[in-house]
């Protein structure tokens, strides 16, 4: 498949080589970085929705929001 | 620990969450109009303001820019202060992003029901809203990054990458396609023409997509899922690699839009391959998000919101499905032009994106107003009622899809087509057209039942315009060892915004390149044809009504090369044969049938006849009368800035052809077009009115190449 695709384009060969080598390096350099964090680091990040800052009470108290 | 004190916006927020619900009000109502249309022609009431051809846009851009783009910026302005612990970082900018989109929506609903159009889908308004739009992008774009800078909390949560990654891929797809001369204050010829018109157009058309209505909702999923089910989720790992492949992935597909038509090979197998890839990364996502309701499934029961977002994700996780078989090119070939395709847009549109929406705001306004949500019940209702809407949408639109699929498919066993008037396969359709505009109302119900019980929830409720909170500064964030020996890794480039901008950005560029930069270098791709020459003065004035009514919605000038079409319609589409169509008119969709071949099929007369009353050549046909055609004058001093525009996007037209001759040429051609009508017993027929111009247009389709085959 990916030489008919090659062929076809004709003449800029390279360019669909280099495509194809991008592609892969960023795929697995995305599939390496996720694999070498730390499983502290991502609690750590997984629990930011649920941490919205602390809430300063209103004076007439009725502006708690979350 | 040194502690600072701000405050949330919640008027923004609160803003675009009221306009959401308008918006989606009026989005689907159009859309349940322009449904019934199709069984109810006369339902436009003879109005050339509300024929299907010029409401259809304004449909789909109420829905998706209107109603999702709004709830994407409520659900973003809301949750971004919040992961970032920081206020907005301009007020001002958040509010001209606001009152500016709303100037372009009020812009999109009065110029397309005028005409004013480029034709390209999801890309329809003019250019000075082209302007307008990318000027308010900026606005929002700069916020967002603006925000993310002055953060307080150090890390930048998934959901903002895939905020990230909606701005700067929207701008970049918004700015390409919409590369077009001006000529006039609201027409506008595309930059590109045919084959590579069409390139550039589905390869945006697609993104949109991709990067309108699903990146951000991500983002959305990913913010507002856990905080519904009250924990983190499932897999922040998944999380990441759904981001980079999603984003690296989708920007290739875009050729799936155009299997089988004029695109070269090489290109639509590059949209078929990495197409069928998408399926890994956007099903990790979906199963990412209902894992994370794991060991909190009973949570459904007491929270309508997290019932929508369930549904929102599975439909995210079929449509993500069905998108990649569809394009496979086998199953493309019988499902591309039908209904197939509607039902699977609704799927995304009302399941994805309809009910993320629905749930980001019955989560949204019992917080804004420091209530309670007015009624649980009214809720459960809506959620039952615009489910049930939802499946007696898609289903008739599934059967309808694959029932005229196959009937233009269907030969005789003596090798003739079963079917050889299209009418025949389109009068099957009507049940499903009707009960898909049951399933349509249904859903508006649904979608009204919720507007009540939002408006009753603000009413019981306090709005809170401010919440006042306190976060360290990011300057008192504690760094970690780690953070000092692991420079290289995701945490580093995660920890800078801009780095994490200019990747995503490069990553979504490649893929664009890889397809457009062959399609405009090699010759080879687009194989001129000596006999093609540009349209006439009165064919080019006829194009433009042509695109004015929104032919296009309905009819597709693509004959692709199987003998089902070649057989109904004629020669098979060549890519050389629209090498002058600024912009290409390929369609998507064949509620009626092809035209590219129709120039000299049908006599003149035939046409002035259709375009008076379609009824009166075709009986039974659903489309809508254009009579106004036959009155209405031909703008002939449009027509000096039009040639001028199309020489400058590189029509050939001589220098200086637009002063004395093109008017010349257009009255000899009008008087043809007369004599052919009087020959058909229309004598009646004014020389300089519209439908002369666009029975002209008709009568050239698909000839050129007939010249040459002549000469021969």
């Amino acid at each position: 498949m990916i030489k008919n695709v090659l062929t076809d384009i004709g003449g800029i060969g390279i360019y669909g080589v280099v495509s194809i080598c991008l592609f892969f390096a960023v795929f697995t350099g995305a599939l390496i970085w996720s694999l070498l964090l730390k499983k502290a680091d991502l609690d750590a990040r997984s629990v930011l929705p649920l941490e919205d800052g602390t809430v300063v009470p209103a004076p007439k108290g009725n502006s708690s929001h979350e | 620990m040194n502690l600072e004190t701000f405050k949330y916006d919640n008027r923004i927020v609160r803003a675009f969450a009221i306009v959401t619900v308008i918006w989606g009000l009026v989005g689907f109502s159009a859309g349940l109009l322009i449904a019934c249309q199709l069984f109810w022609p006369e339902l436009n009431l003879n109005l050339q303001y509300t024929t299907f051809g010029r409401l259809r846009p304004l449909h789909t851009n109420a829905v998706i820019f209107a109603f999702v783009g709004n709830g994407m910026f409520m659900g973003i302005y809301y949750s971004l202060q919040r992961l970032c612990k920081a206020r907005m970082f301009s007020d001002t900018l958040s509010w001209i992003n606001f009152w500016g989109w709303q100037a372009i929506i009020v812009s999109a609903a009065v110029t397309l029901p005028l005409g004013l159009t480029t034709s390209k889908e999801y890309a329809e308004l003019e250019w000075p809203i082209d302007i307008a739009i990318a000027l308010v992008w900026v606005a929002f774009t700069v916020n967002l990054l603006g925000t993310i800078v002055k953060r307080r909390e150090k890390h930048i949560y998934v959901a903002i990458w895939f905020y990230i990654s909606t701005a700067l891929t929207v701008a970049m797809l918004h700015i390409v396609n919409s590369m077009e001369m001006p000529a006039g204050l609201f027409k506008s010829y595309s930059m590109y023409a045919g084959v590579q018109d069409a390139l550039v157009q589905w390869w945006y058309g697609h993104n949109a997509v991709a990067f309108f209505l699903t990146t951000p909702y991500l983002g959305l999923m990913y913010y507002f899922l856990p905080k519904a089910a009250d924990r983190p989720v499932f897999s922040y790992r998944l999380s990441i690699i759904h981001f980079w492949a999603l984003i690296f992935i989708y920007i290739w597909a875009g050729p799936h839009h155009l299997l089988y038509t004029a695109l070269p090979d090489w290109a639509q197998s590059l949209g078929m391959v990495f197409s069928l890839m998408l399926i890994a990364p956007s099903w990790g996502g979906m199963l990412n998000g209902l894992l994370t309701l794991r060991g909190a499934w009973h949570k459904l029961r007491e929270e309508p919101m997290l019932k929508f977002m369930v549904v929102a994700v599975t439909a995210y996780g079929m449509a993500t499905l069905e998108g990649p078989l569809l394009a496979i090119k086998s199953v493309n070939s019988l499902s591309h032009y039908t209904d197939w395709t509607i039902a699977h847009v609704h799927t995304g549109a009302l399941g994805w994106n309809g009910f993320l929406t629905f749930s980001m705001l019955y989560w949204l306004f019992p917080r804004l107003y420091n209530t309670k949500l007015y009624s649980v019940k009214l809720a459960n209702w809506h959620f039952w009622i615009s489910l049930l809407g939802m499946m007696f949408y898609v289903v008739p639109m599934y059967w309808a899809g694959v029932t005229q699929g196959l009937m233009w498919k269907q030969f005789t066993s003596e090798g003739f087509m079963q079917y050889p008037n299209f009418l025949e396969t389109v009068l099957q359709l009507f049940p499903m057209f009707r009960l898909r505009a049951i399933g349509g109302t249904l859903y508006i119900v649904g979608a009204f039942i919720m507007a009540y019980n939002l408006w009753r929830t603000a009413k019981q409720g306090q709005f809170v315009p401010e919440v006042e909170v306190q976060a360290a500064p990011l300057s008192a964030a504690p760094v970690h060892a780690e953070d000092k020996t692991v420079g290289w890794g995701h945490r580093a480039i995660e920890g800078k915004p801009m780095l994490l901008a200019a990747l995503a950005l490069v990553a979504v560029i490649i893929g664009g390149l890889v397809e457009f930069v062959p399609m405009w270098i090699i010759k080879e791709n687009v194989p001129t044809i000596a006999s093609v020459k540009p349209y006439t003065p009165l064919e080019v004035l006829g194009r433009d009504i042509y695109i004015r009514e929104g032919c296009v919605g309905c009819h597709s000038q693509m004959i692709r090369p199987f003998r089902s079409e070649t057989e109904r319609y004629g020669e098979y589409s060549k890519a050389g044969e629209f090498v002058f169509d600024h912009p290409f008119l390929w369609g998507s969709k064949r509620t009626g049938p092809d035209l590219h071949r129709i120039g000299g099929k049908y006599p003149d007369a035939w046409h002035y006849n259709h375009m008076d009353d379609p009824r009166t050549t075709s009986p039974g046909s659903m489309m809508p009368r254009y009579s106004w055609l036959l009155t209405q004058k031909i703008d002939t001093n449009a027509l000096a800035p039009r040639l001028s525009a199309l020489r400058k996007v590189g029509v050939p037209y001589p220098v200086g052809f637009e002063n004395g001759d093109a008017q010349k040429d257009l009255v000899a051609q009008s008087e043809r077009v007369i004599a052919n009508l009087k020959q058909g017993m229309i004598t009646n027929a004014p020389a300089n009115t519209e439908i002369i111009a666009l029975i002209a247009y008709l009568q050239r389709l698909g000839t050129d190449i007939k010249v040459q085959a002549a000469a021969k």
